[in-house]
């Protein structure tokens, strides 16, 4: 059956000439001259006063990349990208690394307010919160604002420029910060986690940010510790002709939890810049990693003129026994996204999950979806996805379930709807499921009947109807992310997972 | 960026070639073509999309050397006498083989002729998305001749009608072009048993159904356990016809079955069943895309299989087209997993561009069910025939949506016989 028209509308409002976060910020920058060679590395290594193996690790990685082809298999059509075309470095010359929030350009600081993002280290008080700025929208039908604190390492093209409530983090012995900055502080616990998971040589995009990352973020979780707030980074390309070339490390020490968000956005422009990130999350024995993406990026025009092309290398390590690990993705933005979040499970009883939310509107394409790879006993995983495609663009859902032959009892379940709203657009689904190992249950359905039929059966004993029941179900496993996000992105995220089902394809 | 080499060929696609090249007769073009082909481009392999578990480059030279497709222990069916008289009782054989001659009998309203045509590997649909068919290319590359069959409109063929290929020892080529017309209704089987160790088959078949007409397809493939064949059929479905498939995998050491089948008018209904029985260290691998090109189509897919060793696979693909509206399509692939010595990897795609479909696909994999496995043995009896019990009956299901009672009949023994093993 064809969508519902309040769900047409939902997306109507997210179409890509609704984009709000299209404005430029207008300072001077300090840009590397165009181009990807080994100069370029070593300024950039340079810029971040990198001791010498973090050089030879890029130099490494570029030699390697050399070799490397771009990817072909995805469902994805766009022009060959000149690599030497881009600027790799680009940041405002007012600071050449992060400072205290008193030095930070106000240009910059007015432009985070726009976005609607908190750098300002103020308890946000509980109850309906305007957004700052002059962004006020006609949503009235706002989420409560989050009762708690978020720390924001905020990242503008090529440098982080500012991380907050850095201090009563320390005082936890959490270690949240830029991640330039902590190859110089923690070398040590850099070192022995950076490429561990995903390798430099993982593939194209992967292993060319190993060569040219610029910033992005650095946890660690100590043992035992509960990270007392969210933790947050907000990248935002600003730049002309840059790439942002992010990279987060983070590591959840032994019985140790965090919860983490991103959120994206970029100019709107007619050309397209390129991000290509690497994110790595590491969880010891019975350490639990949250990670929630709200992806905002530029999406292009109608006719897909300009947008980010997003090309992001994403997977969580269960390293140990009862570690758990779970991505939720809000996807909107992007003329082409390219992403996999994944987990590997590799300790016994642990966990991972994948909940996604992808729409696509004007000529975007996406493929994105996740991979579980169950090597120990006992593992599980879940995987839910929604694609809804409009207008001209293209949906995939691509994803691998896969037990290794000692996955003794690996559970997976997989559930992927989609919507199609339109004649012009296309959703696709491609799962590989492989199962090595007998007593591995896996279960791949198209059907929103099998979420969870207790679930689904004690909402409808209720008299819910089975529709809303499965939008409350959905809704539930995310909606204790989705508040923590900052505001604007709250409201949005919290429509599209409302999102009727009807009309679902499968 | 980019510069493709030639690629140097591997032991076992030279072999393959020159087995070719052996029975290539002088002014041959089409097969000569074929052949150069195949030496320019190879054989698929993994990284190629559609080949994904089913390295051909590797597996090939595999079954070449023993190294797959030995199956422990076991006296393959094909061995059985019964295998040489028709699956079906009653049935027309028709032999496929290039030196064949037709039937001296053939029931009213079907005619068989042959031509010397060869298969073109360039055909006008390329269901997987690929320059070059592989299989059509391989027949092609072997000199396959097409032996059409052709059923007159308004005409309820009564008996099956069943295919078969002379065993060669470098494999048998069949290629039947079956056209059955409007109003019609037929049976096919499509016999593949086994020939010389070895060997690599091909057995490719074009089906055109009519307007109105009901085709229940039977393919039987039972070849012997060092042989590999590549198996295609392709199948257009006319206005309110209806295709009826059963896929019976019980042989062979490295098998490839794909079945492609495109709607051409309103109406057309699809409904595949397949059963896949692994053991040993074959390799298995069903492909199937089904295009639902107009609106108001319909299809079912589901496919059993049994793994107690070797390696299945399923790909199964449901496209619709723009404009195909108020499309129907279900796909089911269901997996019991006996032992560690086996895996299956199923990868059932959906592509869709129209809004007002409805399309799903399952997928599961698993060991017997526990609580199925209590509820027998709590009631007396033991657990290697409650676990007998529990295969037999997860097969049989979809054997028996087949509605054909001689059909359903004779599969069923042809799998008890496996089981029984």
């Amino acid at each position: 059956m064809p969508a519902v028209q309040e769900t047409i509308d939902q997306v109507r409002r997210i179409d890509v000439d609704q984009y709000k976060y299209g404005f430029e910020t207008l300072i001077e920058m300090d840009v590397a001259p165009k181009g990807l060679d080994e100069t370029t590395i070593r300024l950039i290594s340079a810029k971040k006063n990198e001791p010498e193996w973090m050089l030879q690790w890029r130099l490494d990685a570029f030699e390697r990349w050399k070799t490397m082809e771009n990817p072909s298999w995805a469902r994805l059509d766009y022009p060959a990208i000149d690599f030497q075309d881009i600027h790799y470095y680009a940041a405002p010359k007012s600071m050449s690394g992060p400072k205290s929030l008193d030095e930070v350009d106000p240009e910059i600081l007015r432009t985070y307010e726009k976005l609607g993002i908190p750098l300002k280290e103020q308890e946000i008080l509980a109850g309906v919160l305007k957004p700052q700025g002059e962004h006020v929208t006609e949503d009235d039908d706002r989420l409560p604002a989050p009762s708690g604190r978020v720390a924001v390492d905020a990242v503008f093209d090529s440098v982080s420029v500012a991380t907050t409530f850095r201090k009563e983090l320390e005082k936890a012995g959490v270690i949240f910060m830029p991640i330039s900055e902590a190859i110089r502080e923690h070398p040590d616990l850099v070192r022995q986690y950076l490429g561990t998971v995903v390798p430099v040589t993982d593939n194209f995009f992967a292993t060319m940010n190993s060569a040219v990352f610029t910033d992005g973020s650095f946890v660690y979780v100590p043992p035992g510790v509960r990270c007392p707030m969210e933790l947050s980074t907000y990248f935002r390309i600003n730049e002309r002709n840059t790439g942002q070339f992010e990279r987060t490390l983070i590591i959840a020490d032994k019985g140790s939890y965090v919860s983490y968000l991103e959120g994206c956005t970029a100019p709107q422009r007619d050309e397209n810049q390129l991000h290509a990130a690497v994110v790595e999350l590491i969880a010891l024995d019975d350490a639990e990693i949250k990670y929630s993406t709200v992806q905002n990026w530029y999406p292009g025009d109608k006719d897909g003129k300009g947008g980010i092309y997003n090309f992001v290398t994403k997977r969580g390590d269960c390293r140990g026994r009862n570690a758990k690990i779970s991505w939720t993705q809000v996807e909107t933005g992007s003329a082409i996204t390219w992403k996999y979040p994944s987990c590997i499970l590799r300790g016994d009883n642990s966990r991972g999950e994948f909940y996604s939310i992808a729409v696509s509107n004007g000529r975007q394409q996406i493929d994105s979806g996740t991979k579980m790879i169950h090597l120990g006993k006992n593992t599980s995983s879940r995987i839910i996805s929604k694609g809804i495609s409009a207008g001209q663009s293209n949906n995939t859902y691509r994803g691998q379930v896969t037990a290794n032959r000692r996955a003794t009892n690996a559970r997976n379940f997989t559930q992927c709807d989609s919507l199609l709203i339109g004649e012009e657009c296309g959703a696709h689904t491609v799962p590989y499921i492989e199962a090595k190992n007998a007593t591995a249950q896996f279960e791949h359905e198209a059907t929103t009947s099998k979420i969870s039929e207790d679930q689904l059966f004690y909402c409808m004993q209720r008299g819910i109807p089975e529709e809303e029941a499965v939008a409350l179900i959905v809704n539930g496993f995310v909606r204790d992310v989705i508040q923590q996000l900052p505001m604007e992105f709250a409201v949005e995220a919290q429509k599209l997972i409302g999102i009727s089902l009807e009309g679902s394809v499968g | 960026m980019t510069v493709h080499q030639l690629r140097r060929l591997t032991p076992p696609e030279e072999a393959l070639i020159a087995s070719a090249e052996s029975g290539l007769a002088e002014g041959d073009e089409t097969r000569r073509n074929a052949i150069a082909t195949l030496r320019r481009d190879g054989l698929p392999h993994r990284r190629i999309e559609a080949w994904h578990y089913t390295d051909l480059r590797t597996l090939v030279g595999g079954t070449q050397r023993g190294l797959i497709g030995k199956i422990i222990d076991a006296v393959l069916p094909t061995s059985e006498p019964s295998f040489l008289s028709p699956l079906l009782p009653g049935s027309t054989v028709v032999d496929l083989g290039a030196t064949a001659t037709p039937p001296a009998s053939l029931p009213a309203g079907v005619a068989i002729s042959r031509s010397g045509a060869m298969p073109d590997w360039h055909e006008v649909v390329n269901h997987l998305d690929r320059d070059v068919d592989t299989i059509r290319l391989v027949g092609a590359a072997f000199g396959a001749t097409a032996t059409h069959v052709s059923v007159t409109a308004n005409t309820d063929v009564e008996h099956a009608i069943e295919l078969r290929a002379e065993p060669l020892d470098n494999g048998d080529r069949g290629f039947a072009i079956c056209d059955v017309g409007a109003g019609s209704k037929a049976v096919f089987v499509e016999r593949l048993s086994a020939g010389a160790a070895g060997a690599l088959s091909t057995g490719i078949a074009n089906l055109a159904i009519g307007d109105g007409a009901e085709v229940l397809w039977i393919i039987d493939q039972e070849k012997g356990e060092r042989e590999t064949h590549l198996g295609q059929l392709n199948v257009t479905i006319g206005k309110d016809a209806l295709f009826r498939l059963f896929v019976l995998n019980a042989g062979g050491a490295l098998v490839r079955m794909e079945v492609h089948a495109e709607t051409l008018g309103e109406g057309a209904d699809i409904q595949i069943r397949g059963v896949n029985l692994l053991r040993g260290s074959q390799h298995v691998d069903v492909t199937t895309t089904l295009n639902h090109t107009v609106p108001n189509t319909t299809s079912t897919e589901t496919f059993r299989n049994v793994v107690t060793g070797g390696h299945g696979v399923f790909q199964g693909m449901i496209k619709v087209s723009k404009g195909a509206q108020k499309t129907d399509a279900r796909m089911a692939c269901n997996t019991l997993l006996l032992s560690d010595d086996g895996d299956f990897s199923a990868k059932p795609e959906l592509e869709i561009f129209a809004d007002d479909v409805q399309c799903g696909h399952g997928a599961t994999a698993g060991e017997i069910n526990a609580d199925h496995l209590f509820y027998l043995m709590s009631r007396g009896i033991p657990l290697e025939a409650a676990r007998a019990l529990l295969v037999k009956a997860f097969v049989r299901e979809v054997v028996e949506e087949i509605e054909h009672e001689a059909a359903v009949e004779a599969l069923e023994a042809r799998i008890d016989a496996w089981l029984e093993q």
